[in-house]
């Protein structure tokens, strides 16, 4: 009964709550951590041709899926949280904007800074499996619309294909 | 009521137990831990089993304590939830056979007397073994049959004596790649053996042939070509399967256990009184169970009043390697052959199963060697960095893991040699740390002796000579002492002095009179080979010593 509660609140919490920033030790802002990752996300992986987009893979959806998942652990889950502050309080240090606020550049800097930390390095990785977990799992998973990011790959998925997501 | 016979796991160790014993007529209980899958439950969904691991228990529930030694002799303790270390494998009806490659060696005639053969080694515990080759050579043969192996006997120079000329089913089709190997083994003046494998190339055996999917290791068969203990054995005998079930104590008087008692998924306790118990749980486990089975006549865990319950655990020894064929350097022909997906490569060496190195004779091992497995996140991944280590985003990782996925493909070789028993790689349990159960979990003590390190290094680099003449690039091999979790053994000696044993030559406890451990924990040494054939062949043999004791 405790795990399902605690499961419960930090369900809600992560996709309901901001993510507080702090600069100077001071309160910055506030961000929403599910809107900025959709923008990281589109960052890490840009709209390329003949490549999924992060939107045809529903790789956003996918990423919520992952923070509802049974076997992803509380901690894991934290860490993404985290990351979207330590992201914000790197992008405040930068440009003194939230993420959010940046041009597509200041972004790419922002990412390119934060990747020199062992943390960063770590969170921009996280994202990024769940982005190919998006477009290369299989389709029932609401990803991989149409098998897109396997037939850019030229990749087979094998048979028998699930029947059942597990979440 | 009462069983005949309670076994506790339903994998390679169990189940063919359960598969004699109550073909013969006798009642049989079998309890499994994890749940019950048929082959209509298996898909190829790499989220499921691969990333989210759907077979394994949840660290967080579940886990073990790993010390590992360091080279000062100071432990370091991992909280496997932690780390994320998992020694879990298939936590499911048929264990961890539902999820092997079936990659089949018999152990060799001198495996089984390595003390006598290759002499001691310096702070390593090695000892004959209390029966030959010949004692098990029938019930490798018996597994050839009732299991389902497929291939082509190779001669070669360390070929081990058989009973029957071919295996009694044809070999599954290969991949154009495998004549590159062939042709640079010719070159090499290595013998290219054909890999046996436990997966029936056609329909046989109530069973269907191999559908060449892609997608094998790791992965349960969704036709049952492959011999998992589930496919092979427990679907086919009428002992009662019981799913769900953690065993979490056996309860015994001084001479024979009387009952075993589980949770099940409610964790509502129950308990099962049979004439004759058999532990089968994987070696880690069935350690960890009778060490946290302690009554007034075992004070230190259930047939542990010589302190043997845990001691000697081993791994196979060795580590894997790969290289990459890059169209680049292909005909369009051999791209072809290269990325013909499903079709296997299916070729071993053992030319350096016994060799010389300055004028020094080693025990060597086998060299199994295979495609990069099928899963394609995990393949993609691992383009996530440069080659100076530094993590890539946006259109130029997009353009590497196209290119690298689409123009190229590795080939990768598992190294397979002794794990050298010593005093301080062992389980014991854990004085504080309880699972979801209240059990105390198992703790494993890790340690690998230096020779097994030297050894496998030998081995790798003979292999890493075929790739490079088979014109691969970006050659490299890891050998370490990081122990497979799916490749464990020990812990329950089998032996004929029972002072320094669990176990005697038929896999029963020396101190009770109705107790067995059939799983891979009895083995004093592991051979160089993978273990499930052996695990097999042993379990048909003590089934027959069972039959005759009831």
């Amino acid at each position: 009964m405790f795990l399902t509660s605690r499961r419960t609140f930090l369900k809600k919490s992560f996709l309901t709550s901001a993510v507080l920033v702090m600069s100077g030790g001071k309160l910055f802002g506030a961000v929403s951590p599910l809107q900025t990752i959709e923008l990281v996300q589109q960052d890490l992986f840009p709209s390329t041709s003949n490549v999924p987009t992060t939107n045809d893979i529903n790789a956003y959806a996918y990423l919520v899926t992952i923070l509802h998942h049974s076997r992803v652990s509380d901690s894991h889950k934290a860490f993404i949280r985290n990351g979207v502050q330590w992201l914000n309080e790197e992008s405040i240090k930068m440009y003194k904007k939230t993420y959010m606020q940046l041009l597509s550049q200041e972004r790419q800097n922002v990412l390119k800074n934060i990747a020199k930390y062992r943390w960063g390095e770590n969170w921009i990785d996280t994202i990024l499996t769940y982005i190919f977990e998006a477009m290369l799992g299989d389709p029932i998973y609401g990803g991989n619309k149409n098998q897109a990011g396997w037939k850019w790959l030229h990749h087979k998925g094998g048979n028998p294909r699930p029947t059942k997501a597990l979440v | 009521m009462k069983y005949d016979v309670c076994i506790i796991g339903s994998g390679a160790g169990g189940a063919p137990i359960a598969y004699e014993l109550s073909n013969a007529g006798f009642h049989v209980v079998v309890l499994e831990k994890g749940n019950h899958y048929r082959e209509e439950d298996f898909s190829k969904d790499e989220l499921a089993v691969s990333r989210r691991d759907m077979f394994t228990p949840l660290l967080k529930e579940e886990q073990h304590i790993i010390n590992e030694r360091n080279k000062d002799g100071s432990i370091t303790r991992y909280e496997g939830s932690e780390y994320d270390w998992s020694f879990w494998n298939g936590s499911m009806v048929g264990g961890s056979s539902n999820l092997m490659s079936g990659f089949f060696h018999r152990m060799k005639p001198n495996d089984f007397r390595l003390k006598s053969v290759y002499g001691e080694i310096k702070g390593a515990n090695v000892v004959d073994w209390p029966i030959s080759y010949e004692d098990l050579e029938p019930y490798y043969a018996k597994v050839e049959k009732i299991i389902g192996v497929s291939g082509v006997v190779t001669k070669h120079k360390f070929a081990e004596p058989r009973s029957s000329l071919e295996f009694p089913y044809p070999a599954l089709e290969v991949n154009g790649v495998t004549k590159w190997f062939d042709a640079s083994c010719k070159i090499l003046g290595f013998e290219s053996i054909h890999t046996p494998r436990a997966i029936l190339s056609q329909g046989a055996l109530g069973r269907s042939g191999c559908s060449y999917s892609n997608f094998c290791g790791s992965y349960g068969c969704a036709t049952g070509a492959k011999g998992s203990a589930s496919a092979a054995l427990l679907q086919k005998c009428k002992a009662k399967i019981v799913p769900e079930a953690f065993v979490y104590k056996l309860q015994s008087d001084a001479t024979k256990i009387i009952s075993a008692h589980y949770y099940d998924k409610d964790l509502k306790s129950h308990a099962i009184e049979a004439r004759i118990f058999v532990v089968a749980a994987q070696a880690i486990e069935s350690s960890r169970l009778l060490l946290n089975s302690k009554n007034k006549y075992f004070p230190n865990g259930i047939a542990n009043n010589n302190g043997q319950v845990g001691k000697n655990l081993i791994f196979s020894a060795g580590g894997v390697g790969e290289g990459r064929f890059h169209f680049d350097s292909l005909t369009k022909t051999q791209q072809e052959e290269l990325m013909q997906p499903g079709l296997f490569l299916n070729r071993s060496l053992q030319d350096w199963y016994e060799y010389k190195d300055a004028d020094k004779s080693y025990k060597g091992g086998t060299i199994d060697f295979l495609f990069e497995h099928a899963n394609i996140i995990s393949r993609a991944k691992r383009e996530f960095y440069d080659a100076n280590g530094n993590i890539m985003w946006g259109t130029a990782l997009q353009k590497k893991i196209h290119k690298t996925l689409t123009t190229s493909r590795v080939l990768t070789f598992e190294v397979f040699n002794d794990w050298l028993p010593t005093d301080y790689c062992n389980v014991s349990v854990d004085k504080k740390l309880q699972d979801k159960y209240g059990v105390p979990v198992g703790v494993i003590n890790l340690y690998g002796h230096p020779h097994d390190l030297k050894v496998g290094s030998f081995l790798a680099e003979k292999a890493k000579k075929v790739l490079e003449n088979m014109g691969a690039k970006e050659i490299s091999a890891s050998i370490s002492a990081s122990p497979p979790p799916n490749l464990v053994a020990g812990g329950c000696r089998f032996a004929n002095d029972a002072r320094n044993s669990v176990l005697d030559v038929n896999c029963k406890a020396h101190e009770l009179d109705n107790l067995y451990v059939t799983d891979a924990s009895f083995m004093p040494t592991g051979g160089s080979v993978p273990y499930t054939w052996t695990i097999y062949a042993n379990s048909f043999r003590v089934a027959d010593h069972i039959v005759k004791k009831l």
